[in-house]
């Protein structure tokens, strides 16, 4: 394993974000919970890499599986950033708490890339590892 | 004055191999490209919710835009070729004519958005940014799937 200190740091970076993400909602003069929204796709973001990494053992040499997972990845973290400037651009949450949601957006999704770079290129990818 | 250009060459940038990463940076570039037009639409359809403001039929663009972008992306090149092994479905005759299909729905949707833009809002002068939207979804769609498609090297494919 790589190490306790990424995994803190991890940790770390991760509770910076919900917290900006909690911040756009909870926050007296924004007080609504629509950007909570976003938490289906952080949760969804790594699962596309995830089967892709299940489905075929070769881990260096890119193929057709891995190419869609990064697409359907990529879709899903502009999906996370779409979601809220669409509910600022019809006023159903102000503008300084979307602007707080898309920061939280990027702290957390560097890092689940933080995770995957750190934790990800095991030698053998296989469930067992959890 | 033919070929003043020949030996002109970008400025080196060894920082990145691009050689290995090509297929990745596509991939993205074209995740990017789908969803943002995606996005711009599902926008609109919040932003200009009547009938009359934006006629909910221009849907359907964007829906046969992404119908082909599978399909187009569902053969690899070198099925259309022939170079794979097996029959699949029709052999090359068939994947030559999924692709040809696929592609026509892709230009007859974009050909289909611009008219939309023009014929729906330029000429009868209405607020134009909804038609903007469906021109710009099936636009970013289009972009989208042909960086996807030809962007990508299958040489890379292990």
């Amino acid at each position: 394993m790589a190490g306790i200190k990424a995994l803190v740091g991890l940790s770390f970076s991760g509770a910076i974000g919900l917290t900006f993400l909690l911040l756009g909602c909870a926050l007296e003069t924004y007080g609504v919970y629509w950007p909570m929204f976003v938490l289906i796709f952080y949760v969804l973001s790594p699962i596309p890499t995830f089967i892709s990494r299940r489905l075929s053992d070769d881990s260096e040499s890119s193929n057709a599986c891995r190419e869609l997972a990064y697409f359907l990845t990529t879709g899903i973290v502009v999906s996370s950033f779409g979601l809220p400037i669409v509910l600022a651009r019809t006023n159903t949450i102000k503008w300084g708490a979307c602007g707080l949601v898309m920061t939280g957006n990027a702290v957390i999704f560097l890092t689940i890339l933080g995770f995957f770079i750190v934790f990800g290129g095991g030698d053998d990818w296989s469930w067992e590892q959890w | 004055m033919a070929g003043f250009l020949d030996n002109f060459r970008w400025p080196e940038c060894e920082c990145i191999d691009w050689g290995e990463r090509r297929n990745a940076v596509a991939s993205i570039v074209a995740g990017v490209l789908f969803f943002t037009g995606w996005w711009i639409m599902i926008d609109a359809a919040v932003a200009y919710p009547t009938q009359e403001q934006m006629n909910h039929a221009f849907h359907t663009c964007g829906v046969f835009s992404t119908i082909a972008f599978f399909m187009i992306n569902a053969v690899s090149n070198g099925q259309v070729r022939g170079d794979t092994y097996g029959e699949g479905c029709m052999g090359r005759t068939g994947a030559r004519l999924w692709l040809f299909i696929g592609f026509m729905m892709m230009f007859g949707s974009l050909i289909a958005s611009i008219w939309i833009l023009f014929g729906g809002y330029v000429v009868p002068k209405k607020e134009v940014a909804p038609g903007l939207a469906v021109f710009f979804q099936n636009a970013f769609i289009f972009f989208s799937t042909l960086i996807y498609k030809f962007g990508r090297t299958e040489d890379l494919w292990g």
